[in-house]
């Protein structure tokens, strides 16, 4: 199994060009233009609306080079795809560009191992399954939200329209960057690229103070998590010797086998710190719980740009990440286990937050934050391909639910409070919003035979089947129901119930469609025309054909999403896609029921490891090895049934209950927007509701944690600064002028002071020669 | 023999003893302080100039008594250079003199201090 | 070492000398001036007295004495007389007294062309000076002195530092003559080798050549005059020279000047030129009175004749 991808990788070398066949299955290739043209294309849609903003573009024209870009890209990635990993085999092959970072130098006498002297990073793509899935979604996803971004930024017309597309642009050229990179260091780059797009599109309302502190923050925050990927980078470099994916997994397959054998003692703590540093970039990407607090404030950026970046794309990067390496985790006994405490606990915590907050987008935000800790727990609890599906199917609904209450922040000025609004799905022209509403929310709720469904349960199950996972299991599970309570909460607020609404501050409506000038100067132009108070009045006005289209296409593909799990094999066309890559081969629980029948294409001697249960041990962490050396090794169960034909009943009831609820409180008997039976009940629950609606107050907390101490020193340094430093700066100044008024009275100016003064020299050069001479 | 023959020993000039030196050297150097006082302490800017002449009579006095000591006439040549200085300095310099009392109707030397730090 | 004199003596009289010099100084109204001059004088006749009872054996000249303490005396009077006519004519007295110095010191001609040209020429030179650029004096003014002649400035700084340069160079001296190299016998006559027409002249006037001999050869090793009429030749011993016969201090100066420094006397005669352009360029330059000098004037005038402060009245009321 481990040589699977060492055998199947072939290096493209571009003087083979043409002598090769383009087989489904044989992907001995040559330079693949295509492969390259999909990173270029987004890079040149970049390159055009900036140049669209250098010639004052008024029109529409930026969107429309961007989503033809996009959509060209998401049409070769499509057919890259089609050719390379349709089937039932599928290898990874890499596509070299161009030479980029190349650095040897002289052999150290003393260096220990084996030591590469070279450092090589190729402008390379590494075409996997896995990368492939993934830039399927990334790049269909963005091409539908340029197409709703076309509609929606449409009040901003001119150089800020240019700038949103073109760092969207260059959003997705990083992105794809980031996942099909052939090494490290590419995927670096895309991971900086990324977080520059992030902080250009989160700050551009550059001149609202909160969206500008909201960048920042994330930009910062991510810094912390970019360190831990950069330091991690370093230390597989030092440790392996290559940041390349393919020599790297060979160079740790030794590792591997030792691990396999359940030596992790064996194994330097070197190798084993690799994943614990690439995990901490993978949290601060993916928003989890140390350094989740960016997410929630990164709404301030467009409603498409949450679609895109903060909720489909860019935050599962940290998923990326681990799949991508995950051999590296195996590694390690505390890498995993701490990525399923961490995702479990920050899907809870952002759970809690999510019921009690009243910002329909916020609410959505903490959901994202939610979903990528049941990411993370999957691919913890061994089942990348559930992570992974996840990761997809979330993709896909998460992007409708975003657009959908953009669409409500778009029609309604601004308006994101759910206190504000109601039976919005009854409206006139709000249908195809209320629908895709209710399809993202039916998923995100786990609803039976939702996309959603399958991809949680997956997920699940795996964390009781997994040995010594079940309290994240039970977590996972509670955490469940509370996703089906507050998304249909939201659901039952806003989009159905009696037909009551507020305007928002933000005047988007009145004015869209009208030959309005949006100079720079202007900036957030649209915006307070009015002024702020007198909203009521403004009609909402319905999304346009591109929101319409955008939505019911999500809608449909969140539901076809489904089928994904009943094609292509045991759990799914994705969870084959998963096993066909980096993330796949040692993920042996994942589809240790049809193991057998995945061998044959794994090589002989993994199948049967595999097979007999016995190489579950060897990854299963720490934690759960006492256990696993107990002797016959048994799945977890579930009160004794199989988990996985549990959870379809479980988790089904569970989202139930969680929809029920919410019907009961928020819909069942509610008479105006503002008030429902939960506020009743509020008083009940004392003080925690208030403390959920303040985010656990996690945000003081790291300002008193963190900043108040930076304050304080800084202000310390400031004051050293300004008086030792500058002091200093400013004696040696001072200094001679201090000398030059001690002095200056000599130079009277009189020609008697200046004779005396030479008469008195005179002296003292006569004793010294008299001195000298004698 | 006149005075003068007496005075000035004429004929061939005896070696001079070196204490005698030393008288000279000693009524110079008073000279010279003598000079460099009055240039410090007075006031009136032709004093001062009459002061640096005194300083140049010392400075030829003991000109002219190493040059007898060392039975050498370069020393009394010397002090035709030094009238010739003195002459040049006191032509310039009066009529500085001049020009600075139209100027300021004073000799002060103490009214000029333009180039006071 | 054979100091001339002790040092300490030396400077016992520097410290007494400087001080004299500070009490002769000029300070207005009522000073002890006229005991500070007289202090000054004795204290340096002390000092000459105790170099002359040190070394009664080898004393000079008496002349010495009486020129030093004449020129000494002078040079103080000039630096403490507050009338500037009289420290011209004091300083004159100086130059004087330096001349018989130089008398002493066979220096004949440079004691005379120094009285010439400084008592001469640019002590007039002064006095001329001194007369365009002084006041005239007021009706109800009798006394002319400008309050800066009759105050000295820092007289104390100026005697500490004066007399202590003395003390040091007095040292220097009583410590060095001692050790100067023993002069070296000197042919003064060598140089009439190089004057065969005054040689001949005086000997003709002396009536020691006959008619028709002319001076052949002079050889001042031997101190004989070879002259020649036709094949005869003759030598006159010095014995029989004429008194006249000898090189004259003048001629030797010259010799000496025109030898040795001919590079000097170009430079010499340049400085000249210079000063004489630049004391022409000056003295044809318009010079404009200054504004607060004007003012004083006009203060002045309007004080004085009170009927044109009108004409005044202006600059008078801007200050």
């Amino acid at each position: 199994m481990l040589n699977l991808i060492q055998d199947t990788i072939v290096h493209a070398e571009p003087q083979t060009l043409g002598a090769a066949s383009q087989g489904a299955g044989h992907a001995h290739g040559q330079t693949d233009w295509s492969v390259a043209a999909i990173v270029a294309l987004p890079l040149l849609a970049c390159v055009l609306t900036g140049l669209c903003a250098a010639l004052r573009v008024k029109s529409k024209l930026p969107a429309w080079l961007t989503v033809a870009s996009l959509a060209g890209a998401f049409a070769l990635t499509a057919k890259t795809f089609a050719a390379h990993f349709m089937g039932a085999e599928s290898h990874a092959f890499v596509v070299h560009v161009f030479d980029w970072v190349t650095f040897s130098w002289a052999a150290d006498v003393h260096a220990q191992g084996p030591q590469t002297n070279e450092l090589v990073a190729n402008f390379a793509f590494y075409l996997d399954s896995l990368s492939a899935l993934w830039m399927l979604f990334v790049t269909g996803l963005a091409t539908l939200i340029a197409l709703y971004a076309s509609e929606y930024m449409s009040h901003d017309q001119g150089p800020g329209y240019c700038r949103f597309f073109a760092a969207f642009s260059l959003f997705v050229f990083s992105m794809a960057c980031l996942v099909m990179a052939d090494n490290l260091l590419l995927l670096y780059l895309g991971w900086e690229g990324v977080g520059l797009c992030s902080y250009l599109l989160i700050g551009y309302f550059y001149k609202k103070p909160s969206a500008v502190a909201a960048a920042k923050k994330a930009f910062i925050i991510n810094r912390i998590g970019d360190l831990f990927l950069a330091m991690g980078v370093m230390l597989i470099f030092v440790q392996f010797g290559t940041v390349e994916y393919s020599v790297l997994f060979e160079k740790a397959k030794p590792y591997i086998e030792l691990a396999r054998a359940g030596n992790f003692a064996q194994i330097p703590f070197v190798v084993k710190l690799i994943p614990c540093l690439l995990m901490g970039g993978a949290f601060g990407k993916s928003a989890q719980l140390p350094l989740y607090v960016w997410l929630p404030d990164a709404m301030e950026g467009p409603t498409p740009v949450s679609a895109l970046i903060h909720a489909a794309t860019m935050v599962t990067a940290g998923v990326f990440l681990i799949a991508r390496t995950y051999p590296l985790f195996l590694l390690s006994e505390v890498a995993l286990p701490a990525v399923a405490w961490v995702g479990a606990l920050t899907a809870l915590l952002s759970a809690t937050i999510g019921m009690a907050q009243f910002d329909i987008k916020r609410i959505m935000a903490y959901s994202t934050v939610s979903q990528l800790g049941y990411m993370f727990c999957g691919l913890a609890v061994l089942s990348p391909s559930g992570g992974v599906f996840h990761v997809v199917t979330h993709a896909f609904f998460k992007a409708l639910l975003f657009l959908c209450c953009g669409a409500v922040m778009h029609g309604f000025a601004g308006q994101l409070d759910l206190r504000k609004l109601s039976g919005v799905m009854k409206m006139p022209g709000w249908r195809v919003v209320g629908f895709g509403m209710l399809i993202g929310c039916l998923n995100l709720a786990g609803f039976p035979l939702t996309a959603g469904y399958f991809s949680k349960d997956m997920i699940l199950a795996e964390a009781f089947v997994t040995p010594g996972t079940a309290v994240i299991g039970w977590i996972l599970l509670l955490t469940a129901g509370l996703t089906a309570y507050y998304t249909f909460r939201v659901f039952f607020r806003v989009f159905v119930g009696p037909v009551a609404y507020e305007m928002g501050d933000e005047h988007h409506g009145a004015d869209h469609g009208h030959d309005h000038e949006h100079g720079h100067g202007q900036g957030h132009g649209h915006a307070k025309d009015h002024g702020g108070g007198d909203g009521g009045h403004h009609q909402p006005h319905a999304p346009g054909w591109a929101i319409n289209t955008v939505l019911a296409t999500l809608a449909v593909l969140s539901l076809a999403a489904t089928g994904l799990y009943f094609v292509g094999g045991d759990h799914g066309a994705v969870a084959r896609l998963v096993d066909q890559s980096s993330a796949g081969f040692h993920s042996p629980l994942a589809h240790h029921e049809s193991g057998a029948g995945q061998a044959p294409d794994h090589g002989a001697a993994a199948g049967a490891g595999r097979a007999s249960g016995h190489a579950v041990v060897s990854y299963v962490p720490e934690f759960v090895r006492a256990r696993a050396h107990q002797g016959e090794v048994h799945a977890g169960t579930f009160f004794g049934a199989d988990p996985h034909k549990a959870m379809y009943f479980v988790s089904a009831g569970v989202g139930a209950v969680g929809i029920f609820v919410a019907f009961w409180l928020h819909l069942a008997g509610r008479k105006t927007a503002a008030a429902s039976r939960a506020d009743a009940l509020l008083p009940a629950l004392g003080p925690l509701p208030g403390w959920a609606q303040g985010k656990w107050y996690v945000d003081e907390f790291y300002d008193f944690l963190v900043r108040k101490p930076l304050w304080v020193l800084s202000h310390i340094l400031y004051l050293i600064d300004s008086y030792l430093v500058d002091g200093l700066v400013d004696f040696v100044g001072a200094a001679p002028k201090a000398a030059g008024k001690v002095i200056r009275p000599s130079q009277s100016g009189e020609l008697h002071g200046y004779a005396l003064g030479m008469a008195g020299g005179a002296v003292i050069l006569i004793v010294i020669v008299a001195l000298v001479a004698t | 023999m006149s005075l003068m023959a007496v005075l000035a020993q004429a004929g061939s000039p005896a070696p001079m003893a070196a204490s005698t030196l030393a008288h000279y050297l000693l009524v110079s150097a008073l000279l010279l302080v003598i000079g460099l006082i009055g240039f410090v302490t007075r006031r009136n800017l032709i004093i001062m100039f009459l002061c640096t002449e005194l300083m140049f009579q010392a400075a030829g006095l003991a000109a002219v008594a190493f040059g007898r000591y060392h039975l050498n006439l370069t020393g009394q040549t010397l002090v035709i250079f030094i009238l010739t200085v003195a002459a040049a300095e006191a032509a310039m310099a009066l009529a500085l003199v001049v020009l600075l009392f139209r100027r300021k109707e004073s000799l002060n030397a103490e009214e000029w201090q333009d180039l006071k730090g | 070492m054979g100091e001339l004199i002790h040092p300490f003596i030396v400077y016992g009289f520097c410290v007494l000398g400087g001080a004299a010099v500070c009490l002769a100084l000029p300070r207005g109204g009522r000073s002890p001036q006229v005991l500070g001059a007289l202090a000054g004088a004795l204290i340096a006749g002390l000092a000459l007295l105790a170099l002359a009872i040190k070394f009664a054996p080898v004393l000079p000249n008496v002349y010495f004495y009486i020129f030093s303490l004449i020129g000494v005396g002078a040079a103080l009077r000039v630096i403490t007389h507050p009338r500037p006519v009289y420290a011209a004519l004091y300083f004159i007295l100086t130059v004087i007294s330096t001349g018989g110095l130089f008398v002493l010191l066979s220096a004949e001609f440079m004691a005379f062309a120094l009285i010439i040209v400084y008592a001469g020429a640019i002590l007039i030179t002064y006095l001329f000076v001194i007369m365009l650029a002084t006041q005239a004096p007021q009706e109800d003014q009798t006394e002319v002195l400008a309050s800066y002649d009759t105050r000295a400035r820092e007289p104390v700084a100026a005697s500490v530092i004066g007399f202590l340069l003395l003390a040091v160079l007095t040292t220097l001296f009583f410590r060095g003559v001692d050790r100067l190299p023993a002069p070296g016998a000197s042919d003064d006559q060598a140089l009439l080798a190089e004057m065969p027409r005054k040689v001949e002249t005086s000997l003709r006037v002396a009536g020691l050549l006959r008619e028709g001999e002319t001076v052949r050869e002079i050889d001042t090793a031997l101190g004989v005059v070879r002259v020649a009429s036709g094949e005869s030749l003759r030598e006159i011993p010095r014995a029989e020279w004429p008194e006249g016969l000898s090189v004259s201090n003048v001629e030797a100066l010259g010799f000496n000047l025109l030898r040795e420094h001919p590079g000097a006397i170009e430079i010499a005669g340049v400085i000249l030129l210079m000063a004489m352009l630049g004391a022409v360029v000056l003295s044809r330059k318009q010079v404009e009175m200054d504004e607060e000098a004007k003012r004083r004037q006009a203060q002045k005038l309007g004080q004085t004749t009170g009927g044109i402060s009108d004409v005044t009245g202006p600059i008078g009321g801007e200050s």
